[in-house]
């Protein structure tokens, strides 16, 4: 019953807010907020339970069934985290908009579709909250009109193809099985002809790598990241694309089960290695174009990409570690995402501009912003203390000692890249030089703070003490027949390594505080503007700072030919193709009656000639 | 009980070994690289002399992170050192291995990049702009190098590396690894930052880069912070390639005979453009730790 409730209260309370929303916004704001809140208190009580039911029958003569287990609680609950934070973080962002009350409830109505989603304990009920899910996100990146309407379109289209192949899929699913509740099929599936396994595979493979924007996949991701509002943008990158990887979990461990997925195929030509490798691949091209980007939110769209690309490696890598590092780091990855988007936005809110090349400087003015990019970058690179690094050492770990050190290169490749643009997107916006027009800079509003200051909480907190997520994950993997791994609050601990983050911490904290005092001791600093800077005797104009442009000149001019984005443009040469190929179409229908008579009269001359040559009727 | 002891004591000796090592490394380049050019040059001590000068004089600040990325990054070096086995002396490898060390050694360059960029100063941006990209040039071949070693010897732990090579022989003479090292050695100016890779701090062009805004106590404290980071790299290619040592004292003698080999190199080229730089770490040194890495992989199975 618990999960039913739950449901109905997310989308009930999606159309509550926006019938409100046409009497008063501040009702509106509060119980939007509310219901959101209420939806994290709902997901967090239900810990640990396991409830299973059937919320109709009859739909073909099938039931759709809701049901939560570990995987579905731990995304349940990072879903309903983040989506509250981004509704919190929508208070002051939207105000000034118009359409307020659509946005509102389309926001809500992603959470619960993907609530739904998670919940969903058969394939058609999942269909069903995958379609609202990726409709309202459509409306969503349209919301800001202009070029976000291409965005939109793209994303639409690439999210159609998905779901057919997903139809696909299912259809050959139920034709051989004749059933879609996802536990029966899984005990089913053992009889399946490897032939057909891979068909599934494929035809799902696809509808969860494009959401999820694994390579070749990915073009929509980075147009839709940067269109969208900055709140949905969090919500895009934190949680939506991965319901493609909760689809891949569900997949390859629920639906076909480690073992048959890794018997599929042999050394580099089974599914495995080359979704393992498809994995690799999506991390580093798309973290070298993120070095090129001069949008803050772009930058960060492709960072999103590669970022998935690790998640994509640890769950097809098929080991306990591996697949622990996947999950872990699709929960920080929500994490930290999600706090980046919220920063930028706050930055684009009151500067009104996300361009590199012309921010800078706004560390002093909006200190919240800067710490909280600057843990999120951290978590991002995966330095440790953060949660980031956690994630990254596990998957890091165990391509090493399962002798795959070509996969772990690129996955740590990925991570230096990482470093030039993070520091690029800090650097650019908060340090260097502030300009003249943004001297009277305001702080972000609170509701836009608070969330910020939420996650960046989180990410330190599960960054030193990693047991508490690492407890569930090593829950989930059990359930998918994995052995323990040896969790502890602060690591790891195992024959092949161990990882203790209390010890780094204390080290880190204890040699800060020394350096710190040594830096006391010394004779004392004054605090000087920033034109007070040396330049060889030279002046240092103010406002004519033009060196986070362009920021690593030196080597775009080495890698810009290398990375254009080929397969964009073979998906808009196929796009144009078909729209020429239509207009030609098109042309059939001149208008002119006599070519009308024309055509029938051909048309009637050819039957007549196919009778007389081969007497079909 | 007397486990614990020793291992406090250890940890607060290695940072204090590291430091007077680093800062005598500092004292003997000066010297050695006089020499080579026919001069008399300083005393040894010279950069003692330095920093407790620059501690007493005054100092500018740019702000909050100006200060904090700097500590943060002196305090990340010390940290790593405490991971690396230093002949036998190791106290806190436990917590992670190799892994870790090449993490927290990121704190180092982070921190001063941070630092740096609330000094707005137009040369610290090219200086950082210049380190970043040839940390990515170097970091190329250095992870492959890596890879290869923890691929030979199957683990991720430093410590297991260097006991493995004391019981049959060093990694740098040894057939599949010895390409690796080579590659190691090759990128090894770069990874210390000495000519013909010094274009990140480059004085004489860009004022010293990302050093540029600093004066007194924060002078002192970049130059310690250098002792360390000259420190650590050399430890790592000993332990990882020369087989680290039993005692402290060989150690100390393998470090010092693989740091004037990277002088004499520094004395004696040019500087490289950073486009050169990135060219060259991803050529020979690139293809010499991929090929390690293969024959090395294959070699395993």
């Amino acid at each position: 019953m618990s999960l039913e409730i739950l449901l109905i209260i997310a989308f009930g309370g999606a159309l509550l807010t926006y019938l409100l929303g046409k009497a008063s916004e501040k009702t509106r704001d509060f119980v939007a907020v509310i219901i959101s809140l209420s939806m994290v208190a709902f997901v967090v009580c239900l810990y640990g339970k396991s409830p299973e039911q059937t919320f109709y029958s009859g739909f073909l003569g099938l039931d759709l069934v809701l049901r939560l287990n570990m995987l579905s609680w731990f995304f349940a609950v990072t879903i309903a985290v983040i989506g509250a934070l981004s509704v919190i973080y929508s208070l002051s962002y939207i105000k000034t908009r118009e359409k307020t009350d659509f946005y509102f409830l389309m926001m809500l109505l992603v959470n619960a579709a993907m609530l739904g989603i998670v919940l969903a304990g058969d394939l058609v009920s999942f269909y069903i909250f995958w379609e609202i899910m990726s409709w309202s996100a459509f409306l969503l990146i349209s919301y800001n009109k202009g070029s976000a309407l291409a965005a939109g379109m793209k994303y639409i289209i690439m999210s159609i193809i998905g779901s057919v192949c997903f139809l696909v899929g299912m259809l050959s699913l139920y034709v051989s099985f004749d059933t879609l509740n996802i536990s029966q099929i899984a005990s089913a599936m053992t009889s399946a002809s490897p032939g057909h396994i891979l068909f599934i595979l494929t035809a799902f493979c696809i509808a969860f790598g494009i959401k999820n924007a694994v390579l070749p996949f990915h073009t929509w991701l980075p147009d839709a990241h940067s269109e969208a509002p900055a709140p949905f943008s969090a919500v895009l990158s934190g949680i939506l694309i991965k319901m493609g990887t909760y689809g891949f979990l569900l997949l390859l461990y629920v639906i076909v089960g480690l073992k048959l997925f890794l018997g599929l195929g042999r050394g580099l030509l089974s599914f495995h290695s080359i979704l393992c490798l498809l994995g690799a691949v999506t991390i580093l091209i798309p973290t070298f174009i993120a070095m090129l980007q001069n949008d803050a939110k772009k930058l960060l769209a492709w960072s999103t990409v590669g970022q998935a690309g690790y998640i994509i490696l640890g769950i097809a890598f098929g080991t306990n570690l591996a697949l622990a590092g996947g999950i872990f780091h699709f929960f920080n990855h929500a994490m930290f995402k999600a706090l980046l988007f919220f920063a930028v936005g706050a930055v684009e809110f009151r500067a009104q501009t996300r361009d590199l090349d012309s921010l800078g400087g706004l560390a002093k003015k909006m200190p919240v912003c800067f710490i909280a990019t600057l843990v999120g970058i951290c978590a991002l690179i995966g330095v440790p203390l953060t949660s980031g690094f956690v994630s990254k050492w596990l998957i890091y770990k165990t391509l090493i000692l399962e002798g795959s050190p070509f996969l772990a290169f690129f996955a740590l490749a990925g991570t230096w890249g990482t470093i030039l643009y993070s520091y690029k997107l800090v650097h650019n916006v908060f340090l260097g030089q502030l300009p003249e027009k943004y001297k009277d800079i305001q702080k972000s509003p609170a509701s836009m703070q608070l969330p910020i200051i939420v996650l960046s909480l989180a990410i330190l907190l599960f960054g030193i003490l990693p047991g508490i997520p690492l407890k569930v994950i090593n829950t989930i993997g059990t359930s998918f027949g994995f052995e323990t791994l040896n969790v502890t609050l602060w690591g790891i601990t195992s024959e092949t390594g161990t990882l203790n983050t209390i010890n780094i911490f204390s080290a880190l904290l204890v040699a800060g505080i020394i350096v710190w005092i040594v830096f006391r001791l010394g004779a004392k600093s004054v605090s000087v503007p920033q034109e007070d800077s040396y330049a060889a005797g030279a002046h240092t104009p103010a406002d004519k700072y033009h060196y986070t442009a362009e920021f690593y000149n030196p080597f775009y001019r080495m890698i810009k030919p290398f990375l254009r984005d080929v397969i964009d443009e073979f998906y808009y040469w196929i796009a144009s193709s078909v729209r020429s190929l239509a207009g030609n179409v098109r042309r059939i229908y001149s208008g002119d009656v006599g070519y009308y008579v024309m055509y029938i009269i051909f048309f009637l001359a050819a039957l007549i000639f196919v009778q007389m040559r081969w007497k079909i009727w | 009980m007397e486990n614990m002891v020793v291992k406090i004591i250890q940890i607060i000796l290695s940072p204090i070994l590291a430091l007077v090592v680093g800062v005598f490394f500092l004292g003997l380049a000066r010297k050695i690289m006089a020499r080579i050019h026919w001069r008399y040059g300083p005393p040894l001590i010279q950069p003692v002399i330095d920093m407790v000068k620059l501690f007493c004089q005054k100092s500018v600040s740019h702000g909050f992170m100006f200060d904090l990325g700097l500590i943060l990054s002196l305090a990340g070096s010390i940290v790593v050192v405490l991971f690396l086995p230093l002949g036998g002396i190791a106290p806190l490898s436990g917590s992670g291995g190799l892994l870790v060390i090449l993490y927290i050694m990121l704190f180092a360059p982070l921190g001063m990049a941070l630092s740096g960029g609330q000094g707005a100063n137009p040369n610290i941006s090219i200086g950082i702009s210049r380190k970043l990209i040839l940390s990515l040039g170097y970091e190329v071949p250095l992870l492959l190098v890596l890879l290869a070693v923890m691929t030979r010897y199957k683990t991720i732990s430093i410590v297991e590396v260097v006991s493995a090579q004391q019981s049959t022989a060093w990694s740098f003479i040894s057939f599949p690894l010895f390409l690796s090292g080579l590659s190691y050695f090759l990128i090894f100016p770069a990874i210390l930052g000495i000519r013909p890779f010094d274009t990140a701090s480059a004085p004489q062009e860009i004022s010293s880069g990302p050093m540029v805004e600093y004066g007194g106590k924060y002078l002192a404290l970049a130059t310690i912070e250098h002792a360390f980071i000259l420190f650590i790299s050399i430890a790592l290619f000993v332990n990882l390639f020369l087989g680290g040592a039993a005692n402290p004292v060989i150690f100390f003698v393998k470090m010092l005979a693989v740091f004037v080999l990277g002088l004499c190199i520094n004395a004696v080229f040019p500087r490289f453009r950073i486009e050169q730089a990135v060219k060259y770490l991803w050529k020979w040194p690139t293809l010499l730790a991929f090929l390690g890495l293969i024959i090395n992989l294959a070699m395993r199975s």
